[in-house]
């Protein structure tokens, strides 16, 4: 369960690169991003919330039950948390964090929409 | 077979509730799933199956020996995971706590052909598995349950803690397209909200499922989504519409009521699929500021930080060199300051950055110098330009359309001065996307970049990006080539003729004086001035500043009305505004909203130096001053003229004189008059000048003929209506209804003139349908020249005359006499009148009383009777005479009415004596209704009645219009008629005029007359009726090409009256032919001895021979039958038709 921001119009809200989850930065700062911090790992680390986070997205998306929501699994966000998602995140996660998903053989997919296959 | 898959199913959201549940199921053992979430479980199994994933029961299975072997959380975790994965890994418990060899026995197992619970034995190891695992777990959830509830906060704690579980990028691996949706998904639903609160009600619509997630009634929906470009809307995901209504319910800004709407599935994905039109920003890109000060002004991208959020844009300063505040000076006192900038009442202009400016203005305290930068106010100025971050959302990066003004700005201060040349490198990227759109097939283009730059050619096709040229020139003449959009420009060369297609330029046209680059500089026609666009707002156009020749609604050489005052023409068009030159001779630059209203002077007569009348458009002369020639645009209140003269340069060739003061320079030699105001009032005047009144009079009359017409609304919000026109003003009529008397404004086209009948007809066709036709133009004046006109067969001047019935009595006798002046009556037709009007013949027959006809129409009472009655009530106006008009207009014999008139004889007499007396009182009363006594008119003798008649010949119109004159003279003798016996008496040669000349004229003569032609009662003789085609030149009927052929007839068949008449003619060529019956006419018998049929009177339908030679008399025949030669009988020539002497004929 992430946690819901309070203020749906925050300009501050940010959505991860990676997972599209949407919260306040210092959310992100507090315990990080709820599906991808093993990897982003921005618990406590503004530089890499500004690197791995975004102002950028369009969408908003509640997601309420991933499990069985198809709008979660088509945003392939369905064996992620609770929360806010957005549809359409601009932007590439950093270099590095691409780097280790190749190397674990994770296949990287934007989340601006640009590979639809 | 149910799988313990809980953890699984729920996700790792629930885990408060997990060891719970696990608790359950431990105890029911293999007990259907847990009731609490029904729901939700079924779905997982759903969408399981939904997959196909060949290897669920393999996982499942594994998921059970990930319990046996490694009691505890993270193995479920895991597992939930590993389906993910590539390849042999995906099966592989990486973070288990199991041997190796353990996988990879189950790896042979999974590939393995065995993998398929096969036999008994499998079941059974299966289900010893199965249990093992439960009682394992079970174990291990006693030994949870001994915990304290500390320890298993704590355990729920470390939980927490480990979910920080590797990223596996779960789900990454499945092409999207095996996402889409199923039929066992959830579906969505559209519903309505409240614009601008999309992402709020998201939010709430999370948190309300949060919040009573645990309650009695928990949101059963699985998502709810919005999109920024579908704004009003949002999604909800759910599986009936009722869920939905309940999770909205107490939602503000939700509007349910509006409809909750299934998204067909096939759109489901669309939904989230949709990708705004993104703008990348990239150094030297071109921006708007979305707001705040800078507010739409042109800003360009200097830098941008990696995420592309905030953005450093160089752009024109807007600094207030007159600060309000004085306080403001001082730097200490920033809160005052930002307080007077806010304030502002308007922004200050743009304008680079100018240090000594500043400093004068601020003071030195204000301004520091850094490098090469001043930084004022915390801003930062370079180059004279502000530089300064802005956030990405805050601008505008489409449509940003840069002018060359703005972007000039910006170059010239890069160039590093003040000289005005365009950076073209930077005008060419800012306007070379927008080119792409601007390419047509059959454009010039030369490509400026690439390998093929300089080639040049002429675009084929354009698809996407690429355009396909065939290159012109030298080597490459001919050949085909496809380039890029964006490296191809339009081209043109010195001395083209040029259209700006878009820009402030809009619509200015020229000669291209130079090219550089795509900067086309051209020399405007309109106002001579050079004229810099990009190319690609330019076109080759042969036109000539038409576009700009009309502004609003007013156009170049309109006069318009300035003020109560003063009028003017408009002798110039400009952008937005008129040159115009008022009558004082005074020059206005003038805005449309400026002119109150058009004048039309098209109907206004002014008189020139000579007493001549000057028209529109007369070449003239003025006969003192400069002596200039012109053409007259304009008359006004037929004092002032406006004259347009292209040799003279000033006001475009256009000035204004005094009408006094202008020579006609058309010779007019013959006229021979005084005083033409005079001899347009009076009638009988006007008849002398006949040669000239063709074209002179015609301008006479109201000055719309529509005013005071009855007219139905025919669409519109007034549709159906009946009102008078009571004014007209270019296309549009101001009408008074007739209901609520009110006035409306209304658009002429959606006025149909309502005849006295109900029947309605375009404004403007006049006496078109020939019932109507007749019928209008019996009103007319007083039936007569209209009536000729209607038959004669809808000249103009029939259109013209058309108002006339209704505003019957305003009707001068001068428009009388205009009216009837016309062409209508040809040459042709005057000496026949004129010849009818001396021969007493007539008046012999009538006074012998011999023609029964005669006698019955103008001695019978009866007609008379009711001549008078219908007429009689003169007063009432041409209304009163209806009745008797249609008589007379069945005579006309166009109205249907005819064919029965004529079938019964005395009917038929009897209504032509209608016909004859109903005329008379309106003739009558226009006779003596004038100022001009009318007695004048009566007294000039046989002349006089020329000239109401005979002006026409002058005219000289068409045979087939002549064919009406006869009918109009039929019912001016018919005024004759009714003047009392004094008017007989009164010497014959006013009598013959009287006429029945005219009389039998109209029967012969009527070529609308198509009653003979159906009546059964000559149906015998039909084939033999000899015939002549007329009145098709006016109407162009087969381009005239059978007019005054003669044939025979073939057949007639009667059609219903919806369609038109036609019988068929066999041509004396022997060829055959169907004519409209109203282009055929009877022919009459030329010389003693031939066979004409009676269709009127009381020998209807009885052969005769003519016995004296009917060349001395065209009005009268004097006939006998074949039987008995001696007994004589005058026929009047309308009532016999010509037969053919055919033998085999009856």
């Amino acid at each position: 369960m992430a946690a819901i921001p309070p203020q749906a119009r925050s300009k501050t809200l940010r959505a991860c690169l990676l997972c599209s989850i949407i919260q306040l930065p210092n959310e992100f700062k507090r315990s990080g991003c709820p599906n991808c911090e093993e990897i982003l790992q921005m618990k406590g680390s503004p530089d890499r919330i500004q690197g791995c986070t975004t102002t950028q997205f369009d969408g908003v998306i509640a997601v309420i039950d991933p499990d069985a929501s198809w709008v979660a699994r088509w945003q392939r966000t369905s064996k992620y948390v609770r929360g806010m998602y957005a549809v359409r995140v601009t932007g590439r996660i950093p270099e590095d964090v691409e780097m280790e998903l190749e190397r674990r053989n994770i296949k990287y997919r934007p989340r601006d929409q640009s590979d639809q296959d | 077979m149910y799988h313990n898959d809980d953890d699984e199913a729920l996700g790792a959201d629930v885990d408060d509730q997990d060891e719970d549940d696990q608790g359950d199921d431990n105890m029911t053992g293999d007990s259907p799933p847990k009731k609490s979430k029904p729901s939700r479980r079924d779905t997982v199994v759903d969408e399981e199956e939904d997959e196909g994933e060949d290897d669920e029961d393999e996982e499942d299975e594994e998921d059970e020996e990930d319990e046996d072997e490694a009691p505890g959380r993270k193995g479920k975790k895991r597992a939930k995971h590993r389906h993910k994965r590539m390849g042999a890994s995906r099966f592989l418990d990486i973070e288990a706590e199991v041997s190796d060899e353990d996988d990879e026995d189950e790896e042979d197992e999974e590939y393995g052909v065995d993998t398929f619970i096969t036999t008994a034995d499998d079941v059974d190891d299966d289900l010893t598995r199965r249990n093992h695992a439960l009682l394992d777990s079970s174990r291990h959830f006693e030994e949870e349950d001994a915990r304290s509830p500390e320890e298993i906060a704590k355990a729920v704690a470390r939980r927490h803690r480990d979910r920080a579980a590797p990223y596996t990028g779960d789900m990454n691996e499945i092409p999207q397209r095996l996402l889409m949706p199923s039929v066992h998904d959830a579906s969505l639903w559209q519903v309505r909200v409240k614009p601008g609160r999309e992402r709020d009600i998201v939010f709430s619509l999370m948190r309300k499922a949060i919040d009573v997630e645990y309650s009695a009634r928990p949101l059963n929906i699985l998502s709810a989504f919005q999109r920024d470009s579908l704004p009003g809307m949002i999604y909800v995901e759910a599986r009936s519409a009722k869920q939905v209504q309940e999770a909205c319910t107490g939602l503000v800004g939700v509007y349910p009521s509006r409809g909750i709407q299934l998204v067909p599935i096939e759109e489901m994905a669309s939904l989230l699929q949709i990708k705004r039109q993104e703008t990348t920003l990239t150094p030297g890109t071109w921006v708007r500021i979305r707001r705040g000060k800078y507010s739409g002004d042109l800003a360009q991208v200097v830098d941008l930080t990696e995420n592309g959020e905030d953005v450093g844009l160089r752009l024109i300063p807007r600094i207030d060199m007159n600060p309000r505040d004085d306080g403001s000076l001082d730097p200490n006192a920033k809160k005052r300051k930002k307080i007077a900038l806010g304030a502002g009442s308007s922004r200050p202009p743009q304008r680079l950055f100018n240090y000594e400016e500043i400093l004068k203005v601020y003071g030195r305290k204000n301004v520091t110098k850094r490098n090469q930068a001043y930084v004022f106010q915390n801003e930062t100025y370079k180059d004279g330009f502000l530089e300064k971050d802005f956030k990405a959302s805050a601008l505008i990066g489409e449509d940003v359309n840069p002018t060359l003004d703005e972007i000039t700005q910006f170059t010239r201060r890069q160039d590093g001065g003040d000289d005005n040349v365009v950076n073209l490198s930077v005008i060419a990227e800012a306007s070379r996307k927008a080119a792409i759109a601007v390419l047509q097939p059959g454009d010039h283009i030369e490509v400026f970049e690439g390998e093929q730059a300089g080639v040049h050619g002429v675009v084929d096709e354009i698809a996407g990006d690429v355009v396909t040229i065939t290159a012109k020139g030298l080597e490459l003449e001919g050949q085909k080539m496809e380039m890029p959009a964006r490296s191809v420009r339009k081209r043109f060369k010195p001395g083209d003729h040029v259209k700006v297609m878009a820009g402030q330029n809009a619509d200015e046209t020229g000669l291209v004086v130079s090219v550089s680059d795509n900067v086309v500089t051209f020399v405007s026609d309109m106002s001579m001035q050079e004229i810099s666009v990009f190319s690609k707002d330019l076109r080759e156009a042969a036109e000539v500043g038409s576009g700009t020749n009309i502004v609003g609604n007013y156009e170049l050489y309109d006069l318009v009305q300035l003020d109560a005052q003063t009028v003017g023409v408009i002798y110039k068009t400009e952008r937005d505004s008129f040159r115009v030159l008022d009558q004082n001779g005074q020059v206005r630059l003038v805005q449309p909203h400026q002119i109150s209203m058009r004048r039309d002077s098209s109907k206004a007569i002014a008189t020139d130096s000579e007493g001549h009348e000057l028209r529109v458009n007369d070449n003239v002369k003025e006969i003192d001053g400069e002596g200039r020639k012109g053409r007259v645009l304009h008359t006004h209140q037929a004092f002032f003229a406006f004259l347009h003269n292209r040799d003279i340069t000033e006001n475009s060739g256009v000035f204004v004189t005094r009408t006094r003061s202008l020579a006609s320079l058309a010779p007019k030699s013959n006229i021979i008059k005084v005083g033409a105001d005079l001899s347009k009032m009076n009638p009988a005047l006007v008849a002398p000048t006949g040669g000239m009144v063709g074209s002179g009079n015609m301008g006479r009359g109201p000055r719309d003929r529509h005013i005071g017409a009855t007219v139905t609304v025919i669409k519109g919000p007034h549709k159906g209506y009946v009102g008078t026109i009571k004014d007209t003003n270019g296309p549009i009529a101001r009408v008074e209804l007739r209901t609520g008397n009110k006035v409306i404004m209304v658009d002429k086209e959606k006025l149909y003139r309502r005849l006295p009948d109900g029947k309605l007809e375009p404004l403007d066709k006049g006496g078109r349908g020939p019932p109507g036709g007749n019928g209008m133009s019996s009103y007319q004046t007083g039936g007569p020249g209209f009536g000729g006109n209607a038959s004669g067969g809808r000249t103009p001047y029939n259109a013209s005359r058309t108002p006339n019935p209704y505003a019957g009595d305003s009707r001068t006798p001068a428009w009388n006499a205009s009216s009837r002046t016309p062409n209508p009556y040809a040459d042709s037709r005057t000496p026949a009148w004129n010849a009818s009007s001396r021969t007493p013949n007539p008046y012999a027959a009538a006074d012998g009383g011999r023609t029964p006809a005669w006698n019955v129409s103008s001695r019978t009472p009866n007609p008379y009777a009711t001549g008078a009655n219908a007429g009689a009530a003169p007063g009432t106006g041409w209304g009163g005479a209806t009745p008797g008009r249609n008589a007379a207009s069945s005579w006309g014999g166009a109205t249907p009415g005819r064919s029965s008139a004529a079938a019964s004889t005395a009917g038929g007499w009897g209504s032509t004596a209608g016909g004859w007396s109903s005329p008379r009182p309106p003739a009558n009363n226009a006779w003596t209704a004038p100022a001009e006594p009318p007695t004048n008119a009566w007294d000039i003798p046989p002349g006089g009645w020329g000239s109401a008649s005979a002006p026409t010949p002058a005219a000289a119109t068409p045979a087939a219009v002549s064919r009406d004159t006869p009918y109009f003279s039929a019912m001016t003798p018919a005024a004759n008629g009714r003047t009392p016996a004094g008017v007989w008496s009164h010497g014959t040669a006013r009598d013959p005029v009287a006429t029945p000349g005219v009389f039998g004229g109209d029967h012969q003569e009527d070529s609308t007359d198509d009653g003979w032609l159906f009546d059964p009662a000559f149906a015998k003789y039909i084939t033999r009726f000899l015939v002549e085609i007329e009145g098709t030149r006016p109407e162009q009927y087969l381009d005239g090409e059978y007019e005054g052929k003669t044939g025979r007839i073939l057949a007639a068949q009667e059609n219903p009256q919806v369609y038109e008449q036609t019988a068929r003619v066999r041509f004396d060529n022997d060829d055959q032919r169907s004519i409209p019956t109203k282009y055929i006419v009877r022919r009459l018998p030329t010389f003693i001895g031939q066979e004409v049929l009676v269709l009127r009177g009381n020998k209807k339908g009885q052969p005769l021979v003519v016995r004296e030679d009917p060349s001395d008399d065209d009005k009268f025949l004097t006939l006998s039958t074949k039987a008995q030669p001696t007994v004589v009988d005058k026929w009047s020539t309308k009532t016999v038709i010509l037969l053919h002497d055919d033998a085999s004929g009856p």
